[in-house]
């Protein structure tokens, strides 16, 4: 066991009736982290998070948070955690600010502590302004803010986010995940579910789960670097007719197009660029650019999927 | 148990019911509109049933009898029919509820004291209008005896004023007009008043549909604590239509309160926990609204208009149902509503039915807390 270490699980197994949402989790998080968790539809992010937050019943394996067991103290890691669900839903009928004050009240914040946080709470979020607003009056983007500052007033040692911005237009998007850096900068430990990987790229590690399983842990630039091939980025004139001519060749394991330029994931960059000129040329197809471009989280991740698929 | 942990909860849900219109507006006027709907609709009293008659007598006594019969507004007379066939035919079109079939022979049988020899049918589809009508009929029939024989005693010389007919003094306490509503409204109340139950069971689906029951649930909130906050209100709102109500019966329908308000408010308190913690666990075991709904009139509105003694006296139902409706609140608040209007008993009569209340809401507002659990799926 690491010593510095706050979240702690051993083949950590969540089974409902007919499926094994958890399958034998191991994992330590460090006080201090940014910790993505990844992975697609039903892999076992949310079940791996509530199990975290204490609202499910173990099946089996262990897990410690701050040192509570699991089993045993789930209700006492509550008032130290920050849990914000992926449905995450406010009181619509109560303002920003009674939201706000009846979790302070549920974490016996006092009431001096309280007015101070929200003031501060509110100016981090932007929400100063809309305070007395009822909630089912606030934009998207400024509920899930809201949700996160409610998550955070009784200033949790842990936060546990699931998919925290799904739905959230790309400018809340940023504005959220600089709360997040910030938190991180004050030392906050945040695991965080996430299905995009511009946001995966931004935590301190991650950790990929498949069909319950924890199948990557690493720092976002190794599991990058674990992306077997190199993407090759064109801009043909012609695009539609240049996908199928390319998406054919050998070596080029997969073929997207981003508006009219076209990424193709191949074994070898060095070798194949030339075979694709070559292609092209004889196709009479022209082309503005073609260059080998380096590996986004995401092809690293769709190309890992695809190998445990198969 | 943190009291700053419940008023929380509780300060959240006033807030819910006063800003969601159709909540405020469901939980304050329900009861009173149910109880003028009910109140009006279950004191229809019978009249105008159309019957037919069919007189094979064709004898002046055979008239005289069915104007008799027909006479004042119970009965009327929808044909006189010629045939069985044809009587069939207005059963079967539903245009009669009863029928009178008169034989032959029937003023001669009246004339020789045979008694009348008159045969009586009846819809059996819907026996409500048929009875009243069989009633209505064998009492005039018995008037028409009566006269028939005064008539003969008449002649044969003795006057009536020489015989001494049976002499029952009947007095009726409580209600001595005997009025339907006197009698149903209180009972009624003991069901409208329990309809914030309703509320309650839908209340912690609603949390569960909505997705704010998992974040409660993260909250170091205890359940107790959850779970008599979200009461609270609406015991508060029930209490208001303690008031509320009792006041409309008095004035609307003129019901005499003859009781101790003050009891009868204490005893409505003890009600509302009963009520609303069975209503309670409805919510913590239904995961939908939907469900809740379906399952609080299974287990609370029905067996309250079935089994609390309301419309059934509880002395003529089965040994099993006795059992069942002990454990309805409604059973013994049936009783303290309808002791403390019109009898107004006091304490010394209605305590063990204000215990027994206790016991119910004690106990299932601790079998609701011991089955809620803070844990997902």
């Amino acid at each position: 066991m690491n010593a510095s270490s706050i979240i702690e699980t051993v083949r950590l197994t969540r089974d409902y009736k007919a499926v094994r949402a958890v399958d034998g989790l191991t994992l330590s998080v460090a006080a201090g982290e940014l910790f993505g968790l990844v992975g697609p539809d039903g892999a076992g992010k949310t079940t791996t998070l509530r199990l975290l937050a204490g609202l499910l019943e173990v099946s089996e394996g262990e897990a410690t948070v701050l040192g509570f067991d699991l089993k045993e103290k789930a209700e006492s890691i509550k008032s130290h955690i920050g849990y914000m669900a992926q449905q995450f839903s406010l009181y619509g009928e109560l303002s920003v600010m009674e939201n706000l004050q009846f979790f302070a009240e549920l974490f016996d914040v006092d009431s001096k502590d309280m007015a101070e946080r929200a003031e501060r709470l509110l100016t981090f979020a932007g929400l100063t302004e809309f305070k007395e607003r009822r909630a089912v009056d606030l934009s998207g983007g400024m509920q899930k803010k809201l949700a996160l500052a409610c998550t955070l007033i009784h200033q949790p040692e842990i936060l546990l986010l699931d998919e925290p911005t799904t739905g959230v237009d790309p400018i809340s998007r940023r504005e959220f995940w600089n709360i997040l850096t910030e938190l991180h900068l004050q030392g906050t430990t945040i695991i965080v579910s996430t299905p995009y990987m511009d946001e995966a790229d931004r935590c301190s590690r991650v950790g990929l789960m498949y069909a319950g399983k924890l199948v990557e842990c690493d720092s976002p630039k190794k599991i990058r670097e674990k992306l077997e091939g190199d993407i090759i980025e064109i801009q043909p004139e012609d695009w539609q007719k240049s996908l199928k001519t390319v998406s054919g060749l050998s070596g080029v394991r997969e073929a997207q197009t981003y508006g009219e330029s076209i990424h193709l994931l191949v074994d070898s960059g060095k070798r194949r660029l030339p075979e694709i000129k070559r292609a092209m040329k004889s196709s009479r197809l022209k082309y503005r650019s073609i260059r080998i471009a380096p590996a986004r989280m995401e092809e690293a991740f769709i190309s890992l999927i695809r190998k445990l698929e198969a | 148990m943190s009291l700053n942990h419940i008023w929380a909860v509780t300060r959240k849900e006033f807030n819910h019911i006063v800003r969601d219109r159709s909540t405020l507006i469901l939980v304050l006027f329900m009861p009173t509109l149910l109880l003028l709907l009910m109140a009006y609709a279950l004191t229809v009293d019978l009249k105008h049933i159309p019957i037919a008659v069919l007189d094979f007598d064709h004898s002046q006594t055979s008239q005289a009898f069915i104007r008799q019969i027909t006479a004042g507004q119970d009965l009327d007379l929808y044909a006189s029919a010629t045939s069985m066939d044809e009587i069939n035919s207005m059963m079967m079109h539903g245009q009669i509820k009863a029928a009178i079939i008169i034989s032959p022979g029937f003023a001669a049988d009246l004339q020789a004291l045979k008694g009348l020899s008159i045969q009586v049918i009846i819809d059996g589809t819907e026996p409500q209008g048929g009875e009243f009508a069989v009633q209505h009929i064998s009492q005039r029939a018995e008037e028409f005896i009566n006269g028939a024989l005064v008539s003969q005693l008449r002649a044969q010389g003795i006057t009536l004023d020489t015989l001494q007919p049976l002499d029952i003094r009947m007095q009726t306490w409580f209600n001595p007009d005997l009025k339907e509503r006197n009698a149903l409204i209180p009972g009624l109340l003991s069901m409208v008043l329990g309809f914030p139950a309703l509320s309650v069971a839908l209340t912690l689906a609603h949390e569960r549909e909505h997705g704010t029951l998992e974040q409660l649930l993260a909250t170091p909130i205890g359940r107790a604590e959850l779970l008599l906050g979200k009461i609270i209100p609406y015991i508060v709102v029930g209490l208001i239509n303690v008031i509320l109500i009792p006041l409309l019966s008095i004035a609307w329908f003129h019901i005499s309160f003859n009781g101790n308000f003050l009891l009868f408010f204490g005893l409505s308190a003890l009600f509302m926990f009963a009520v609303l913690s069975m209503g309670m666990i409805i919510g913590v075991f239904m995961q939908t609204q939907a469900a809740a709904l379906a399952l609080s009139f299974l287990l609370i509105f029905f067996p309250g208009f079935f089994l609390t003694g309301i419309f059934f006296p509880l002395v003529s139902m089965p040994e099993e149902a006795r059992l069942e409706a002990m454990f309805l609140p409604g059973t013994h608040y049936a009783i303290i509503t309808r002791g403390t209007f019109l009898p107004g008993v006091g304490l010394d009569v209605l305590w063990p039915y204000a215990v027994m209340l206790v016991i119910l809401g004690v106990a299932y507002s601790a079998v609701a807390a011991l089955f809620f659990k803070k844990k997902l799926g």
